[in-house]
């Protein structure tokens, strides 16, 4: 960001010619009051530092408690500059440490030529205008914001090898550059590829042969027809988007307000269940923003809401200061909308919480737009039972209320004197707990469940462990439950209550919506304009003010609407990216002018628009893609090819990869016949010796995410995902080589098949079952000569170990 | 970023960039800075260490004792009291006289080799983000950690070994949020000393050594007539060799982690406790390559009876942190391994509940020795009663930026392009404090 600066610098500083020129004070003399004054020196504040501001013209002609600090054309009187130079032992500036010569000769300078400050802004117009975004207009006319249609592919000269549309964009580009694709993978290499890109396990031993032996047309799509019918399916493809939405069950530390979602693992569920229905991916996506807004939707589908109602937040200790808890929360707003704009629409609109984003249309104003969306949307364990509208609107609030008070009576009484007066407000927070409990207790004929979520909020603490009893076990989080809740939200406008000198509560209104102001430079205590809840206006048609509740239904459609088109290209070239291991535009979630462009924009275009036209339907597209003759592809590196293009930019082939860890743990669980299929439910450690459930099942934490998991290239849950890195490390190769999980399945497998008789019958059974193919003759004399010195189940896993077990086909 | 590092490489040698040696490069591309120090030893001590008890003698507490004077009604996280003089005196120590704690008679032996910086300051009161603040420039939990910063930057010196090992931390210190995995912190846990325990997988429980090689052979056979069927492939010739890396690791580690395998000399200068042990270590594994360490050590959060709990803690971290120094400099290490000592914040010079003092994260002090910093100073200085940073004052991202200096690195040309823009970690901020270093 600071190269941005300085570049900046570098533009304009080519412009001044006289040392009057504003241009002079714009680059030598501004940056530095900004950067090594302002923070004590501000009109901003109630009191600067020595009654000094320097963010005005109007302050630094003032001057100070001790008069004026600058005479203009008078250096030696200029006492700025004296303080610059330190030459003075009672008055030298900044504290931070003298600056260089060079600076205070700048200020030398500038006040002998008359000390020339043309600012007009006031006060926190302070962010740099050197080096803006593209304006709006311009911004409208970005390729990734056009219109889709399906504009025909060019000519190409092969008309033999394209099977539909995409292969047709792909060949063009290939014969431009000169080069043929490679031909189609033979029919073993097809169906795993198949399995792992529909299902994420390599199919047996009995599922290639049967492919194999299909010879018939039908073959291919009737195989892409059972897979995407099965329900690992919706496990795959689920897991897919868990990256995107950034699917965690705990925050990066669990102290009392981010404790862990119990029921973040309805979410996931939720997921795989609309993947395996193919809801249509706009409806998918609003239901994750809004599903509580939407007439239509179902109960059950409030669990979606743990789009937002699980997303990562921050420990709030409310005794901190308004300002330091307004902050906490800003950075919750924050990192919804980065969530939001970086994983639906390729926009890293967080970059335009502090100043106008520096390359992409989105100014500061645009950034709390949304922001109000997420200052009146509140987290919340919801029933996922039915309850009247009015009683449940009710339950959630006190829900809140009870765990702030709950949390804030327990800090202040087992935590001596830390407030002042502090037993006068425990007491009063006590009474309001017990007549929120009075008042949850008349709810319990009718909504038994409802009165036991809460009960824990007003039951006593239990008591401190006996001496000798292992601590800790009072404290310990609910990290999962089971009971018919989901980690959701609601429409309530969420401030910050700084009226105790001494302890800040956050006050919620429900049904209420909040527009925030542009917080300047990003800072909570130097708020600005307030600014009305809307969508990006880069994207805007029309009318672009939300009004309907908080606005997330809203900013729901407008994505499917207005900014549609961009919606479909970031989806489209994501699911390109999961089939292929590249997508067409590689920085999935960044589809502005910092981003890289795509390699097949036509494509791309074309593609999007056909899947809006096919009702978003991600079961279409996938199986439009891997029926194309590019997806079939052969993966063999032609020596020609890897010099031309060695990253597959013109999709010349299949690019072998590493399988991800999920492909990788599930495919040595199934071969080994060790694999639980049992779908749904809460999350187990996925390190643990019984655990042989799909990694998908298995816990993600963001404060303790598994080493497995990480070790492998699994995405930081804390954040929208843009793909996976695919690494391989030392570590990883532990884990292969010396884990129990490893031994485990060595010793499973190679059980199953001892009673196999002769040896290398038993070989072969290890192949088929392993590797899914047949040894050959020479590989099967390599197994049997090992085997006179070491193990079957040793064996067993060595084929486990191989890289033809870990590569993606 | 990384896939286009490896397509230079390509171009540059004409081979295939070799996944499994990737990470020895370093992937820093910005300008050199002077800075000669190769590696980094974070001494973390969570919770917060009191600067006026240990490094900033402040007199003005005796004579205000008990009063609360303006200027120390700053705000922190609970109720304080009035101005508690430290239990402990100070004396001149080293060449240049700089006044230490009495309770610290080992590491004011080599105050001569300590940078101590009396004007540090951080931005928040609560431990979490304040010890996010200290290990990745923010309070956010979805920055790297210095430590994978340096490992991205520099790359690994030892192939057989983890680049970045993270002793006894937690969370952000291991940090490597959007940094390609292999440079985050291997987490160890500090309460063993056999290597077994401390890192899983680490050793085959089933296989002796020759066993274990007689099936990875096996492996590598296949792995080989694989390749030469399918062709030349980036992945599986890196993976064929990560396993060899991983294979030697095993040993290597068993070695590098094993602190039992120095002298009984050695041992009893570091002092067998668990700081002392986790200090030794630090010293093993840099001194085989890796890049950096981070120590982390118990409980430093003495809200109250300050006075006791020093008196029971100090001298093992005492003993232990000057050992680390001592033993560095005798072995030609000190000049090339910066060593860095703190917490997430200081603590006040006022009470808490009569006996204990809060965070602080207005002043506190920190140190920095080697690798290229001057030593026998002391830099900055909080205001008469050590509560506020005044003179020289040093943020986090000031320090980063001076450590990564002393390692060759400017910090603002130590990038990594992320969610559509340049990251650093020190963010837009920091200032080389020159005047720490030699």
């Amino acid at each position: 960001m600071l190269r941005i600066f300085w570049l900046a610098i570098a533009i304009v500083g080519g412009l001044w010619g006289q040392k009057v020129d504003p241009a002079f004070f714009e680059t030598k003399i501004r940056p530095v009051l900004a950067s090594q004054c302002y923070a004590c020196h501000s009109a901003k504040m109630k009191a600067p530092m020595g009654g000094l501001v320097l963010d005005t013209k109007s302050g630094l002609e003032a001057g100070g408690a001790n008069g004026p600090v600058v005479v203009a054309g008078k250096p030696g009187e200029s006492r700025l500059l004296t303080a610059l130079r330190f030459s003075d032992p009672h008055l030298q500036m900044p504290p931070s440490g003298k600056l260089a010569d060079a600076v205070a000769a700048d200020f030398e300078t500038w006040i002998a030529a008359g000390a020339v400050d043309p600012r007009t802004a006031p006060a926190g117009g302070e962010t740099s205008k050197a080096l803006k975004g593209m304006s709006l207009d311009e911004g409208r006319k970005w390729w990734a914001f056009q219109p889709i249609a399906k504009a025909a592919p060019p000519p190409v000269r092969d008309e033999k090898w394209a099977r539909g549309k995409i292969d047709e964009f792909v060949l063009a580009k290939l014969e431009a550059a000169g080069f043929p694709p490679s031909g189609q993978a033979d029919r073993r290499t097809l169906v795993r590829r198949a399995y792992l890109d529909l299902v994420g396990f390599k199919p047996t031993f009995e599922e290639v042969e049967a492919f194999a032996d299909d010879a018939s047309q039908e073959a291919w799509p009737k195989l892409i027809d059972k897979l995407q019918a099965l329900p690992q399916y919706g496990e795959r493809w689920g897991r897919n988007w868990m990256d995107v939405a950034r699917y965690g069950e705990d925050n990066s530390t669990a102290e009392a307000t981010n404790q862990p979602y119990p029921y973040a693992w309805r979410y996931r569920d939720w997921i795989i269940e609309a993947m395996n229905r193919d809801v249509p991916f706009d409806r998918f996506v609003k239901l994750q923003l809004a599903a509580d807004l939407m007439p239509d939707a179902a109960r059950a589908d409030l669990r979606a809401l743990g789009y937002l109602g699980a997303a990562p937040i921050y420990h709030k200790d409310q005794r901190l200061s308004a300002d330091v808890i307004g902050g906490f929360l800003a950075d919750d707003w924050d990192e919804r909308i980065d969530a939001v704009t970086r994983g639906l629409l390729g926009m890293t609109v967080a970059c335009a919480r502090c100043h106008d984003h520096k390359f992409d249309p989105i100014s500061t104003k645009d950034y709390y737009g949304l922001a109000g969306i997420f200052a009146s949307t509140a987290r919340i364990e919801r029933p996922l039972f039915e309850v009247e509208p009015a009683v449940e609107a009710r339950y959630m609030w006190v829900q809140r209320r009870l765990i702030d008070l709950r949390y804030s009576a327990n800090l202040l009484t087992n935590e001596a004197s830390t407030v002042v007066d502090s037993d006068k407000r425990v007491e009063k927070w006590k009474a309001e707990i017990e007549t929120l409990k009075a008042e949850m207790l008349g709810l319990r004929a009718k909504y038994p469940k409802l009165v036991d979520s809460v009960e824990r909020y007003w039951a006593p603490p239990a008591p401190r462990p006996a001496a000798g009893e292992p601590a800790g076990q009072r404290r310990r989080p609910v990290l999962v439950s089971t009971e018919p809740f989901t980690n959701a939200v609601y429409d309530a406008a969420q401030y910050v209550d700084g009226s105790d000198a001494h302890y800040t509560f956050l006050v919620y209104k429900p049904g209420e919506a909040r527009d925030v102001p542009v917080f300047r430079n990003g800072n909570v205590a130097t708020p600005g304009e307030i600014v009305p809840r809307h969508f990006l206006s880069v994207l805007s048609q029309g009318e672009n003010r939300f009004g309907k509740g908080s606005g997330r239904l809203e900013l729901a459609e407008k994505i499917f609407t207005d900014a549609a088109p961009l919606a479909a290209r970031v989806i489209v070239n994501r699911v390109w990216g999961w089939h292929f291991g590249r997508p067409l535009a590689p920085t999935a979630s960044d589809f502005g002018v910092q981003g890289e462009a795509p390699t097949h924009p036509e494509l791309l275009t074309y593609l999007a628009a056909d899947f809006v036209e096919q009702g978003w339907s991600l079961k279409w597209l996938t199986r439009e893609i891997m029926t194309s003759a590019a997806y079939q592809q052969a993966n063999r590196p032609r020596p020609e090819m890897m010099k031309a293009d060695p990253t597959n930019t013109l999709v010349w082939r299949m690019a072998p990869r590493r399988m991800d860890i999920e492909s990788y743990r599930d495919t040595l669980l199934r071969v080994t016949g060790r694999l639980d299929h049992t779908m749904y439910g809460p999350s187990q450690d996925v390190e643990a010796a019984e655990n042989v459930r799909r990694t998908v099942y298995g816990r993600v934490s963001r404060s303790r995410l598994s080493p497995l998991l990480k070790h492998y290239d699994f995405p930081d849950p804390m954040q929208s995902s843009g793909g996976r890195d695919l690494t391989t490390t030392s570590l990883q190769q532990l884990f292969v080589l010396n884990s129990q999980f490893f031994q485990d399945s060595a010793a499973v497998i190679s059980k199953t098949v001892q009673d196999v008789p002769t040896e290398s019958r038993r070989m072969r059974e290890l192949y088929r079952r392993l590797l899914s193919r047949d040894p050959s003759a020479a590989e099967l004399d390599l197994a049997l000569s090992f085997l006179s010195k070491g193990t079957l189940e040793q064996y067993a896993q060595v084929l486990l170990s191989t890289n033809e077990e870990i590569l993606w086909p | 970023m990384a896939l286009a590092r490896r397509e230079l490489i390509q171009a540059a040698f004409g081979l295939l960039g070799n996944l499994g040696i990737s990470s020895a490069m370093g992937h820093y591309t910005g300008q050199r800075t002077p800075g000669k120090a190769k590696r980094v030893i974070s001494l973390f001590l969570a919770g917060g260490p009191s600067q006026v008890d240990l490094f900033d003698p402040k007199p003005m507490l005796v004579k205000y004792q008990g009063q609360r004077p303006g200027g120390v009604d700053l705000r922190t996280e609970r109720q304080t009291g009035g101005l508690m003089p430290s239990a402990f005196a100070f004396s001149k120590r080293g060449r240049n006289g700089i006044e230490v704690s009495d309770i610290l008679p080992k590491l004011g032996g080599v105050i001569d080799e300590l940078s101590v910086i009396r004007s540090m300051y951080s931005f928040n009161p609560t431990h979490t983000p304040a010890s996010s603040l200290y290990h990745t420039g923010t309070i956010l939990a979805n920055r790297p950690s210095i430590g994978s910063w340096i490992s991205y930057g520099l790359g690994a010196e030892n192939q057989n070994l983890p680049s970045f090992v993270a002793l006894n931390s937690s969370g952000p210190a291991a940090r490597s949020a959007f940094l390609p995995a292999e440079h985050q912190g291997m987490p160890l846990n500090g309460a063993d000393v056999e290597p077994e325990k401390m890192i899983p997988n680490l050793r085959n429980k089933k296989l002796d050594a020759s066993a274990q090689r007689r099936q990875l052979d096996a492996v590598q056979a296949l792995n080989q007539r694989f390749g030469d069927a399918f062709g030349a492939d980036e992945y599986l010739s890196g993976r064929i060799q990560s396993m060899e890396a991983a294979y030697r690791m095993q040993f290597e580690a068993t070695d590098a982690f094993d602190v039992r395998k120095e002298t009984a000399g050695t041992r009893a200068l570091y002092g067998e406790t668990p700081f002392g042990n986790g200090c030794l270590l630090a010293r093993r594994l840099v001194e085989r390559g890796v890049r950096f360490v981070n120590v982390g050590s118990g409980d430093w959060d003495d809200h109250k009876e300050i006075e006791a709990a020093y008196k029971k803690k100090i001298p093992a971290m005492d003993q232990a942190a000057s050992a680390l120094i001592v033993d560095l400099k005798r072995r030609g290490m000190l000049d090339d391994t910066i060593v860095v000592w703190g917490g997430e914040f200081g603590r006040t010079p006022v009470s808490e509940s009569g006996t204990g003092r809060d965070h602080n994260p207005y002043g506190f002090t920190m140190w920095v020795a080697g690798g290229g910093f001057r030593g026998g100073m002391a830099h900055g200085a909080t205001d008469e009663f050590g509560f506020k940073a005044v003179e020289n004052r040093v943020s986090i991202h000031d320090l980063h930026a001076t450590m990564l200096y002393a390692l060759g690195l400017d910090h603002t040309q130590l990038t990594y392009r992320y969610a559509g823009r340049d990251f650093r970690l020190t963010d837009v901020f920091g200032n080389v404090v020159k005047g720490i270093l030699a």
